[in-house]
């Protein structure tokens, strides 16, 4: 396949993505993390059928970096905010601190693992398991909204699963940020790796405030598109040349967005909708590039790592149960509610994968992948018994007027 | 290019774009510096990001003393670019070109759909006698004055009378190509409408068919007289009427298959033509169309032959809002300052000469069709602008005749520097002039209907 046809495919995944985005015709269409459009990657990937080979893949490295740096951009101007409601500070602590719990247990994890059982050297061995926390650390939006919506979902149970989901992001963006310096190659060779972590997170910072201030007081669409995206761009393509993480730059861009600009609806209205055709590509991509002909010690390591995470995940949802109102008596589902993963954590593996190349890289992608697909199979059922336990839905029955299966919030 | 003429501004916005223009071009500036060695990939992302914010905030404070938008671009361009500050460097610059090529697929379609046959008929007359004067007169002005300088240039030194006649036509043609895409991003800015307007878009797209053609007869009849060996051969002719009725087949086709697609769906169109301009214009090169008749026939079937043509027009001034201001960001970043400071007497020579029987073309046709005054006095305003299609064609003429075509070459670059540097203010100052741009503010946009709560 040349590069063209591949590019006009990426761009009918995008079509069909944002029709995803807005339709009604479709109703029920699609996975709550699009994990189908993973596994058509992988099927078409060198690894099956060859159709798209490595190194067509490699040819789409500028494509693949805007795409995961403009997911990071999304999330960074949604974070703060469900629909138009703000996510009160508490359940963001809460968020972080269970993506921090889960991180911290599968990197214990895959780091003592790997040190026995791996032949990797110590400084791989830290960045698979720094990375592969992180990839397990995010609980994807789209997972929950898709069960709220499909279901008709309102309550505290809801309100917190999505609050939670969507706080979960800032852990894996700053993570990155840190596992990304710490990699860093040759630029900013003279700074410690606190220092190249404050210059991705500035840059973006500094982009942020600049389009906060070049959208000023009056929104104009037209010229807003052209300062969102050059701005955006110039973060990733800086942070990328610096050798840092471009996810985590352009989250803080956006999160510096929906801080400062008194146009943060406005401007979350304009991307969100965004995120679906940018992110079924992505899928493709990182499912072309996932590679399972990894050592055995690693694939174990890989399972070990999903095991770990579900444990985490057991534990966080009993304690929720036992501290948290909403969770009381479902804190075994809303646990397994919390697995789904998605968008964040490709992005990341994705990211690594494009910066990094190698026997890490290929880890934490499989990694991140067999994270979707555990995700997809458990998390929405999980969440669904969970809300229909806690009378926030009637069971099985899906509501008259329910919403499509894959819409992006204004 | 964002919609807006005459806008009013706040010092306060001024200072904050100045202020947001020197961040911009500061933090790319620190990170060449800290990073001189490029990852190609890497530096492309980032110089579409600095291209598109420079040239953005550069056309907006180019805007407060009178300048097209167009002028903000290519500066943001020409300082940013491999001559100036490098931190767009030239690998860079042709890594871009599937930008130019999505831009000039776009400003063709976007061309066509501006054209509704009673606009045409209106001018019909003017069009016809502007055409005829317009391409001969100042062809054989331009070869005359090329004659006439040939001993100053290094390329002609030793050549025959005859083979200097037969360059001085080729250099005539490449005087008559114009630049749609300099005209289309005036307009697209300034949002003209009137005789001058009309007739500008009308002629300027019908010219490059014409240029086109001119090309093809010129090549016929220079190879004999620079070329001792070479004769007159009509197979360029056939293969060129083959090239021409193929576009219009397929660009007629392409607009009907726009037309259906826009009246029974009518959704994502960004991705629509992003589909188009990337899929299409390779597709079209491969079966030897030229695309930007192909996409001018097809946006000229949309808008005649359908309803659908406004549609499509305010689909392609959203997309190339964006993607325009990073074809001219561009196209400024790959003028060779260097090459213009060597060559500046002789092309400022030919571009005075040029811009001066260019005008006086425009009064011997105004004349001739006895045109409103309005259009007799800024008629030629939008022909002095040169872009890619002349660039392209000095590359045609380079590889027919490599024995001067590097010379060649680099004369046409850097005359076509001067002309794109100063073609679309002379443009937009007559629009001014002429009353035909809209001072009127853009819409600010809507408040935003209130989202769902839940998620």
């Amino acid at each position: 396949m040349n590069a063209i046809a591949f590019l006009l495919g990426l761009l009918v995944l995008a079509y069909l993505g944002s029709i995803l985005v807005g339709g009604r015709a479709i109703r029920g269409f699609g996975l709550a993390s699009g994990a189908e459009y993973l596994v058509l990657g992988f099927v078409l990937g060198p690894q099956v059928l060859s159709v798209v080979n490595r190194q067509l893949v490699d040819s789409f490295q500028p494509v693949l970096l805007v795409g995961v740096s403009w997911l990071g951009l999304v999330l960074g101007v949604s974070y703060l905010r469900v629909g138009q409601r703000p996510v009160p500070l508490s359940r963001v602590a809460l968020g972080i601190a269970m993506s921090a719990l889960v991180s911290a247990f599968v990197s214990t994890v895959v780091f003592f693992g790997a040190s026995y059982f791996s032949p990797l050297p110590q400084a791989e061995v830290i960045a698979l398991a720094g990375t592969a926390g992180i990839v397990c650390s995010e609980t994807t939006r789209h997972s929950v909204r898709w069960v709220v919506e499909r279901y008709g979902a309102k309550g505290p149970l809801a309100d917190l699963a999505a609050d939670t989901a969507r706080a979960s992001a800032l852990f894996a963006a700053l993570g990155f940020a840190v596992v990304n310096a710490w990699l860093s190659g040759a630029a900013l060779e003279n700074f410690s790796v606190l220092q190249r972590v404050l210059v991705s997170l500035g840059l973006g910072v500094v982009l942020g405030f600049t389009a906060a201030l070049l959208l000023g007081r009056e929104f104009r669409r037209d010229e807003s598109w052209g300062i969102l995206l050059g701005t955006s761009l110039l973060g990733t393509g800086a942070a990328a040349r610096l050798n840092l993480s471009p996810i985590s730059t352009t989250f803080a861009m956006g999160l510096t967005l929906a801080i400062v600009s008194p146009h943060r609806l406005d401007i979350k209205a304009m991307v969100t909708p965004t995120e679906k055709p940018v992110l079924l590509p992505v899928l493709l991509l990182a499912g072309a590039c996932v590679n399972v002909k990894l050592p055995v010690p690693l694939l174990v390591l890989v399972a070990a790592a999903l095991v770990a995470k579900l444990m985490t995940r057991i534990v966080c949802g009993a304690l929720l149960s036992v501290t948290l109102k909403p969770v009381n008596g479902v804190g075994l589902e809303f646990a397994g509610s919390m697995l789904s993963s998605g968008a964040l954590g490709l992005a990341v593996a994705l990211a690594l994968s494009v910066r990094h190349p190698g026997v890490v890289a290929d880890t934490v992608l499989l990694l991140a992948s067999l994270g979707v697909l555990l995700g997809e199979w458990l998390g929405p059922g999980a969440l669904r018994r969970a809300l229909a336990r806690a009378g926030e839905i009637k069971p099985e029955v899906p509501p008259e007027g329910a919403e499509p299966s894959l819409p992006s919030e204004a | 290019m964002s919609g807006h003429g005459g806008s009013k501004k706040t010092r306060a916005t001024r200072a904050i774009q100045a202020a947001a223009l020197i961040v911009t071009f500061g933090v790319l500036y620190g990170v060449t510096r800290v990073t001189p060695e490029l990852e190609t990939h890497l530096g492309t992302v980032a110089a579409v990001g600095f291209l598109l914010l420079a040239g953005t905030l550069m056309s907006e404070l180019l805007e407060t003393i009178g300048l097209p938008h167009l002028s903000g671009y290519l500066l943001a361009g020409i300082i940013g670019g491999p001559h100036i500050l490098h931190l767009v460097d030239h690998h860079t610059v042709t890594e871009l070109s599937p930008v130019n090529t999505l831009a000039l697929s776009l400003i063709a379609l976007a061309g066509g759909a501006e054209l509704r046959i009673e606009t045409v008929r209106s001018v019909a007359r003017s069009l016809a006698w502007a055409t005829l004067i317009q391409s001969t007169f100042v062809l054989l002005c331009m070869a005359g004055v090329f004659l006439a300088i040939s001993s100053y240039l290094p390329f002609t030194q030793g050549m025959n009378s005859k083979a200097l006649i037969g360059v001085a036509l080729l250099w005539g043609v490449l005087a008559v190509s114009r630049s749609p895409s300099a005209c289309m991003g005036i307009l697209s800015q300034t949002r003209a409408k009137g005789p001058v307007a009309t007739f500008s878009l009308a002629f300027i797209m019908l010219s490059d068919v014409v240029v086109v053609i001119l090309l093809a007869t010129m090549l016929m009849l220079a190879r004999p007289l620079i070329t001792a060996s070479g004769g007159i051969s009509l197979e360029d002719f056939s293969v060129l009427g083959h090239e021409l009725l193929g576009s219009i087949a397929v660009g007629v086709t392409l607009g009907l298959g726009l037309a259906v697609y826009l009246r029974l769906v009518g959704r994502q169109l960004l991705l629509v033509l992003l589909a188009i301009g990337f899929g299409l214009s390779d597709t079209f090169a491969y079966i030897h169309v030229d695309s930007l008749l192909a996409f001018l026939a097809a946006g000229f079937v949309v808008t005649n032959l359908s309803d659908q043509g406004p549609k499509l027009l305010h689909s392609i001034e959203q997309t190339g809002s964006v993607v325009f201001v990073v074809f001219f960001a561009t196209a400024g970043a790959h003028l060779d300052i260097p090459l213009l400071q060597r060559l500046w007497p002789v092309a400022v020579a030919l571009c005075a000469s040029r811009a001066f029987f260019t005008v006086v073309a425009g009064r011997i046709s105004g004349r001739l069709a006895e045109d409103p005054a309005i259009l007799k006095r800024w008629g030629w305003s939008s022909l002095v602008s040169q872009a890619g299609l002349a660039l392209g064609l000095s590359v045609v003429i380079a590889k027919a005749f490599p024995s001067f075509g590097e010379g060649f070459r680099s004369l046409a670059i850097a005359a076509v520097a001067l002309n794109e540097m100063i073609g679309p203010i002379l443009f937009k100052f007559a629009l001014d002039r002429a009353g035909e741009t809209d001072r009127n503010e853009p819409e600010i946009r809507p408040s935003l209907p209130p989202a769902p709560a839940a998620e």
